[in-house]
């Protein structure tokens, strides 16, 4: 008993501490989101953009969707020197173009190509640390399915993100465990239990019934 | 004076902790849900209940557009968050969402008639909305939260977060007290850091 006390504790410590910086991140995210501080405004004509010639992709890209359309556009954006998750991508058929919105959490790029031209304007704009913070928060979330984690990045991130969840219901558990074992926190630690519980059902009533 | 700080802190982690065990866990599990759409067991959207009916309305009074939604609602029984289409035309159209209702008023004022369509989701949907439900998307100021009962919300989620922030800094005097397992806790929150600070620049050889 004693055995898996002192093992729990430190399991306790060690998790909570190196999870501390994505519990920061969410938290800190959070005052954005539930204010709507975080605008992220798309890329606009006064950011910087440059433009290309000789873009290597064929018209054929235009038939591609999805998943399919946005793996072949990967090797002409690392030609462009362009990296990072790319999102929906929008098809103007009639005048050949495909504008690509490119993110990473501190910035957002637009490539948009032209497929008959072989041309591209890549304009991009730099976002500062509350805008990186909710865009972690938000991704992969449940949109566009299909296309997420498309990025190294992403990927990697959706890996972070369920393991910071995961190991977050841990610290609860454990957490737990160690407050039962503490006999003098026991009553007042109870009533606190309680009473987060009785908050917790009346809000959820309140918002949803 | 000090041991007294400490005692607190100690408590202070305790507590919060456990006051705040339900929120979390509602929030980490409803993240794990909005990172993974293709759960089959948590889609609620297709199994959503979905009404339509006709109703007589009478002009609703107001001098704003969000008076006269009130008045409509309030005529039709409904309560919960108003939303504002992206571009008003034609009859006067709006939603009204809860976590776990959302209804759709297409209203014709002239003819003092009004469609609602109701979508009553299941408790997947409910959880579902309880973590996005703000009533303040970004960038969009036109729709302002007005219902008391989501700025309640949204002022509890607001002290989730700064509960979590205390917890995290409360865990790290705590940790500072233990001497002996100083360096492996610098070792932890170092890795945590490092790897979370190179997920937010993103780094190029991430991407």
């Amino acid at each position: 008993m004693r055995r898996l006390y002192v093992i729990t504790r430190d399991l306790h410590l060690y998790i909570g501490l190196f999870l501390s910086p994505f519990v920061l991140l969410f938290a800190v995210s959070v005052f954005y989101l539930v204010h709507g501080l975080a605008t992220r405004a798309a890329p606009g004509p006064f950011d910087p953009s440059r433009a290309v010639a000789g873009v290597p992709i064929t018209p054929e890209i235009a038939r591609l969707q999805g998943r399919v359309r946005v793996d072949a556009l990967r090797p002409v954006l690392e030609q462009l020197d362009v990296r990072g998750e790319v999102d929906f991508v929008r098809h103007v058929a009639n005048e050949h173009r495909l504008i690509v919105p490119v993110r990473l959490p501190d910035r957002d790029t637009v490539v948009d190509i032209d497929y008959e031209q072989r041309t591209a304007t890549v304009t991009s704009r730099k976002h500062g640390i509350g805008d990186a913070v909710v865009y972690l928060h938000k991704m992969p979330g449940p949109h566009n399915a299909d296309l997420r984690g498309n990025s190294r990045l992403i990927r990697l991130w959706r890996v972070g993100a369920d393991a910071t969840a995961y190991l977050l219901l841990f610290i609860t558990v454990s957490g737990i465990y160690l407050w039962v074992v503490l006999k003098a926190e026991r009553r007042v630690g109870l009533l606190f239990l309680i009473a987060g519980m009785v908050t917790f059902w009346v809000m959820v009533y309140a918002v949803a019934a | 004076m000090a041991d007294m700080f400490f005692v607190w802190n100690r408590r202070i982690h305790y507590y919060l902790g456990l006051y705040l065990l339900f929120f979390t866990w509602l929030f980490v599990f409803t993240g794990l849900l909005l990172n993974h759409p293709r759960w089959e067991f948590a889609q609620f959207w297709p199994n959503r209940l979905q009404t339509t009916t006709q109703h007589e309305i009478q002009m609703p009074a107001g001098a704003t557009d969000v008076e006269r939604a009130r008045d409509l609602m309030r005529q039709l029984g409904i309560v919960g968050e108003i939303q504002w289409p992206a571009q008003q035309s034609g009859p006067f159209a709006f939603q009204v969402s809860r976590p776990g209702l959302i209804v759709d008023v297409k209203a014709d004022l002239e003819r003092g008639r009004a469609t609602v369509q109701r979508n009553q989701l299941s408790a997947w949907g409910v959880m579902h909305l309880l973590h996005t439900f703000t009533g303040a998307p970004a960038g969009d100021q036109r729709n302002r939260r007005d219902w008391m009962v989501t700025t309640v919300w949204a002022l509890s989620m607001d002290a989730v977060a700064a509960g979590l922030i205390v917890m995290v800094f409360s865990s790290y005097i705590m940790w500072y007290r233990l001497k002996p397992k100083r360096f492996a806790g610098v070792v932890a929150v170092l890795l945590g850091f490092i790897s979370c600070g190179a997920l937010i620049v993103g780094l190029k050889w991430l991407t």
